[in-house]
């Protein structure tokens, strides 16, 4: 695989594209197959070969585009071509073979000179050249104007420093300094400055303005590098941060990412659980497996193997406390309890913070952008009243709980001072298969003040901290395999 | 096949002319997929909303490259017995009563329990062999002898288990059978997959296929279709038809009208002796077009403006 296309699919990994590494090999023989020259027929390829849904077909559109934009071509025949207009611009050699009619006097001898200047310039460094070749070909380079061997050279020097490595804007400077001696900048200083010395004013600024053209596209290489791969691992970075920060203390504008990262989850840890089978003893006859292993009984039917298989997954209530202490979280245990709505089939919510709600039906029919503000908006506010809640909760739903039913309570546990019906959990204990206490606050804190999580705690099967994404999936998935 | 060693530009444009003649209109997209499933021995998944010619897509392609095609259509609970290989369970009972009959001939110069055994070994163990194998679309498409054209249609109705059997089929052309072994391919068979999307398909699948995704077609792309499909409507008709179901798809439907939907509506006006789109006309052939009852409530209103924008835009 060419440097290239691997830089595509590195580019491509931090932007939300996963190529593995058989599609890279398919990739590569694709781009064999059809060359780099018809970019547009390239890109209808790669993206079938690569992008492997909707939206990752977009994300490849947009970093192909990006990346082959990413025309590294140090132009200078834009110089040549605006010589026409503008008279002070950098002389190229092809100007002086045929300079423009009734051009300027100064014209020619500045176009004149470079050649001159360079036959000079390659006999007197001639020692030189031989001891660093690299060097010495980018002063031959820039007085040839080969913008091919430019654009080779740059991007040889740009792997040389380990371009690919740039993250933060303040690199800049520093990667194009770096490529800029790698090719050679130093050499192509002192023979400006050996020009200068003995009078060759037009050959030295001649010199100097080409090698401002090839800085600004060594500049402008460095940039598009940091654009793609700083974009990509910055998200990688904001996810990683995302997971691991305080609910409490993730910003209103992460909402989405987080919303993203609550679905990836809960859809995993349901995935892993819903596989969980058991076999019955009624349903339609498997001929292929009752056959199969009556063969030893001579075909006479003995053992028989039935067809349906029953799929176990736990029957969940969640209650979740919406109040103004826990206002902060509540948004996101909202929002995963929304998302365990959608993956589970047997969950049912409910909001409090004085009176007891249930908000299974709005999660169902509403975006969580809307069911989410909703449920504050109806339950949130009221200063928390737990026995009052544990009273409506046994109230609506207190016959359903049985002993496969898993009841989660997500709550800081502080009552404000009321009686939180410690009785209630007792009797939902005995009943339910098990009880657990999402708390949002640090366990050293609990029981200080108006909390009653010490009182509350013997009742649940499991107690925990729960106050980051991650700590969030562990207690869930601990959850879901005992289930 | 002819473009299979033409270079890449030259070939995708045979195939966009083959399809062309075979009645189905594709862009470069699809003709490029084609080829390169071809290059790089790969199934195609083939994903877009419903009616944009998936299916057409792998029927067109069998047509054109003359290979049979053979069609697993895929729903919850399709498992392996119906899909890759079933033993003739029948079969196989007889022909362990009719061992037990020869049974006595077979052994009869055989002495004691050891040396039957020994002789019954070696007549080769027949109850498990392609004999009894019956084989299902998948191991047919395997087993053929001449190139086929595989369609495994709406792999996304299927259960996951399903697709896990397929892996192996996708990647290597070939199928386990545990009791015989590994049947491989003797022509491998170009494959389309197609999904509406209802659910994600697991990433080792999508590994190991092409992803074409087909979205509704432009403008000029779909009067193309049109003329393909329906060439007696005229050509104002046509022209309008396609405007006007175009900007339908701008609206917030339940179900977005889709080629199929676009080519049924031709017919009907074409039945009708229709010359133009007028208002009454369209809101009473409107549920050819849309199908929510809601939707039809919904666009009734829209008619006229959408009928005005139509015939402007052609004239």
């Amino acid at each position: 695989m060419d440097k290239a296309l691997a830089d595509f699919v590195e580019m491509l990994r931090y932007s939300d594209v996963p190529v593995s590494i058989s599609e890279s090999v398919d990739a590569a023989e694709t781009v064999r197959l059809f060359g780099y020259k018809d970019r547009g027929l390239l890109k209808v390829a790669l993206a079938q070969v690569m992008a492997k849904t909707i939206e990752e077909h977009e994300n490849f559109d947009r970093c192909f585009d990006e990346f082959f934009s990413y025309n590294i071509d140090p132009d200078l025949a834009p110089g040549a071509q605006a010589e026409d207009t503008a008279e002070d611009s950098p002389p190229s050699p092809e100007n002086g073979e045929t300079p423009p009619e009734g051009s300027d006097p100064n014209n020619d001898p500045a176009s004149a000179n470079p050649v001159s200047g360079g036959g000079e310039g390659g006999g007197g460094l001639s020692g030189e050249q031989s001891q660093g070749a690299s060097a010495a070909s980018l002063l031959v380079m820039l007085e040839r104007n080969d913008r091919t061997e430019l654009t080779l050279a740059m991007t040889a020097a740009a792997n040389a420093v380990n371009l690919r490595n740039i993250v933060l804007m303040t690199q800049r400077g520093l990667f194009t300094r770096r490529i800029m001696e790698s090719m050679g900048l130093e050499e192509v200083n002192r023979e400006i400055f050996r020009r200068r010395k003995e009078g060759d004013e037009d050959g030295a600024d001649g010199l100097a303005g080409r090698l401002e053209i090839l800085f600004d596209s060594v500049r402008d290489l460095v940039d598009r590098q940091l654009a793609f791969t700083s974009s990509g691992k910055a998200k990688q970075f904001r996810q990683d941060i995302l997971k691991n920060v305080r609910l409490s203390a993730v910003e209103h504008r992460d909402f989405k990412y987080m919303r993203d990262l609550v679905r990836r989850m809960a859809k995993r840890l349901t995935d892993l659980n819903s596989r969980v089978r058991k076999v019955k003893n009624r349903g339609h006859l498997d001929i292929r497996k009752t056959m199969r292993r009556n063969v030893a009984y001579d075909g006479i039917l003995f053992e028989t193997h039935w067809k349906q298989k029953h799929k176990d997954r736990p029957k969940v209530l969640a209650i979740c406390d919406v109040s103004g202490s826990v206002a902060s979280v509540a948004r996101f245990l909202l929002l995963f309890l929304y998302s365990l709505n959608e993956v589970l089939p047997k969950v049912r919510s409910f909001a409090f913070s004085g009176d007891l709600g249930e908000i299974t039906g709005e999660f169902d029919r509403l975006g969580p952008e809307e069911a989410i503000p909703l449920a504050i908006d109806k339950y949130g506010g009221r200063s928390t009243d737990y026995g009052r809640a544990l009273e409506d909760f046994k109230e609506l739903c207190f016959d359903d709980i049985d002993n496969r039913t898993t009841v989660i309570f997500l709550g800081d546990g502080r009552s404000n001072g009321a009686d939180p019906r410690i009785d209630i959990l007792k009797e939902i204990k005995q009943r339910a298969k098990r009880v657990i206490w999402l708390n949002p606050e640090r366990k050293s804190i609990w029981g200080s003040g108006d909390s009653e999580m010490l009182r509350i705690a013997p009742y649940c099967t499991k107690a925990e901290t729960c106050n980051s994404l991650n700590k969030l999936e562990l207690v869930i998935r601990d959850l879901l395999k005992s289930s | 096949m002819t473009f299979i060693d033409k270079d890449p530009t030259t070939a995708i444009d045979l195939i966009k002319d083959g399809f062309e003649t075979a009645g189905y209109i594709c862009d470069r997209h699809i003709a490029t997929s084609i080829y390169l499933s071809q290059k790089l021995d790969k199934p195609i998944l083939v994903e877009g909303p419903p009616g944009v010619g998936k299916t057409e897509l792998a029927k067109a392609a069998s047509e054109i490259l003359g290979a049979p095609l053979i069609r697993l259509q895929c729903y919850e609970g399709l498992d392996e017995s119906k899909a890759l290989y079933e033993w003739k369970y029948g079969k196989q009972l007889l022909y362990t009563q009719i061992l037990k009959e020869k049974l006595g001939d077979l052994l009869e110069d055989a002495v004691g329990l050891e040396q039957s055994m020994d002789k019954l070994h070696q007549f080769g163990d027949s109850f498990y062999s392609e004999k009894f194998l019956e084989a299902r679309p998948l191991l047919q498409a395997l087993k053929s002898e001449v190139k086929t054209v595989l369609l495994i249609d709406e792999i996304d109705k299927s259960d996951h288990e399903f697709e896990a059997y397929l892996l192996e089929i996708l990647s290597d052309y070939q199928i386990s059978v545990p009791e015989i072994g590994t049947i491989k391919a003797k022509t491998k068979p170009l494959v389309f997959l197609t999904s509406n999307n209802t659910r994600e398909m697991s990433d080792a699948l999508k590994r190991r296929c092409l992803h074409l995704y087909i979205p509704f077609p432009d403008a000029a792309l779909e009067r193309r279709i049109i003329q393909t499909r329906v060439p007696e409507l005229e050509e104002n008709l046509r022209n309008q038809l396609v405007s006007f179901v175009q900007q339908l798809r701008t609206q917030d439907l339940k179900k977005l009208p889709a080629v199929s939907e676009t080519i049924d509506w031709a017919r009907t006006l074409l039945l009708l002796h229709a010359e133009k789109l007028d208002t009454d006309l369209v809101r009473n052939t409107l549920n050819m077009l849309l199908k929510f009852e809601e939707d039809i409530d919904n666009m009734h209103s829209e008619v006229p403006k959408f009928i005005a924008a139509a015939q402007k835009e052609v004239r």
